[in-house]
């Protein structure tokens, strides 16, 4: 389009009868290109530029609606969050408590606690590793590629539900 | 639309035809070696390069905008481990409790330690990030978290050797009878999962 303006121009003119080499660049308006780094992008994330500018956040947890997936999958790292707070107290315990623990574990047998009492700290301390467990091997089959579709790991996840349950409560009932 | 015409047709002028006093070509370097980490890839330009048209290729490779991690490097060659170590694990509970024995209770202790290890440090750099705990919390979460392991892990080791061992203890515990069950004389040697 400039090319045009220039082509009625009177300079252009003059400039074509004094130039004996006229390229078809000559016609154009010389443009100098001036090369510099490209900017680098802003580090801001994208959660903090909307902080910044004020903006609300869409609820998430507060409305969505409980399902089978989300729930084992959060029970799934609870349960494994409990047993690893049970091997910490074990751990920190060997060192730091006066007494070894089989004399806490003999104390234990002597005061004749009660069996209910018995039998639930036995079920707290087997359905988070059974759930753990079992649920486990669900997520190392999902890994191999196995039951992956939405019936296959709903059916799995009740397969799993019950194991877990049934093996927690063969444990605590030997 | 006259720079278009320029740039397209740079290739068939002459250098002689060129009027020096129009226009200063830029001279560009193209930096070809890329390397793969995360950092963004620019070109870099070299002043004392030769009068050169070549154009500014784009290298087909997307600029990443750099993360706020935690981490540095990639999980990829960790994830393989993590799940061998949870297969060792489904074989190594079960064995250690059912028959105890010095060297099962040490790999126990070794995998739990490990395994929980990695557990939680997905759940901190999930839940305790910068932009919601701040700077300084993250990186003190994380750095406590080793310490937990590491102490987890001698307490373990410390107690297998000089106390009863895992699978004993479990099976120490699991035989205590309480007030109701007066019947059943069975000891410690049932098994089964």
């Amino acid at each position: 389009m400039a090319t045009f303006f220039r082509l009625g121009s009177r300079q252009v003119l003059n400039h074509f009868l004094r130039n004996e080499k006229v390229g078809m660049l000559s016609l154009v308006r010389p443009v100098t290109l001036k090369a510099q780094p490209a900017c680098p992008p802003k580090e801001m994330g994208h959660d903090e530029r909307n902080m910044k500018l004020g903006r609300p956040q869409s609820p998430h947890l507060t409305i969505y609606a409980p399902q089978l997936t989300s729930m084992l999958s959060i029970s799934h790292r609870a349960t494994g969050m409990i047993l690893a707070g049970y091997t910490i107290m074990w751990g920190l315990g060997a060192v730091v408590l006066p007494d070894s623990i089989s004399c806490y574990l003999e104390d234990l047998a002597a005061a004749n606690v009660s069996s209910i009492l018995l039998c639930g700290t036995k079920f707290m301390l087997a359905f988070p590793m059974t759930y753990h467990f079992w649920n486990g091997i669900r997520h190392l089959m999902w890994d191999m590629g196995l039951f992956l579709t939405l019936k296959e790991v709903y059916a799995t996840g009740y397969v799993m539900l019950i194991l877990a349950l049934g093996s927690a409560i063969a444990l605590v009932s030997m | 639309m006259a720079l278009a015409s320029i740039l397209r047709n740079a290739s068939r002028v002459q250098a002689g035809a060129l009027p020096r006093f129009f226009f200063k070509p830029a001279s560009v370097a193209v930096n070809r070696n890329f390397s793969s980490s995360l950092c963004p890839n620019y070109a870099t330009f070299n002043k004392n390069s030769n009068l050169n048209l070549g154009l500014f290729v784009p290298h087909g490779k997307i600029l990443i905008a750099p993360q706020a991690r935690m981490m540095s490097g990639d999980h990829s060659r960790l994830w393989p481990i993590e799940k061998a170590l949870s297969v060792s694990l489904l074989v190594l509970v079960p064995a250690a409790i059912a028959s105890p024995h010095f060297i099962l209770d040490n790999l126990l202790a070794v995998a739990a330690v490990a395994h929980f290890h990695w557990g939680l440090e997905a759940v901190v750099i999930d839940y305790a990030r910068p932009i919601v705990v701040g700077n300084v919390l993250a990186k003190l979460a994380l750095f406590l978290l080793y310490i937990i392991s590491a102490t987890t892990l001698g307490g373990l080791i410390y107690y297998n050797v000089n106390e009863d061992g895992i699978g004993q203890t479990i099976r120490q515990f699991w035989a205590i009878k309480g007030s109701g069950k007066e019947k059943t004389a069975d000891s410690s040697g049932s098994e089964k999962k």
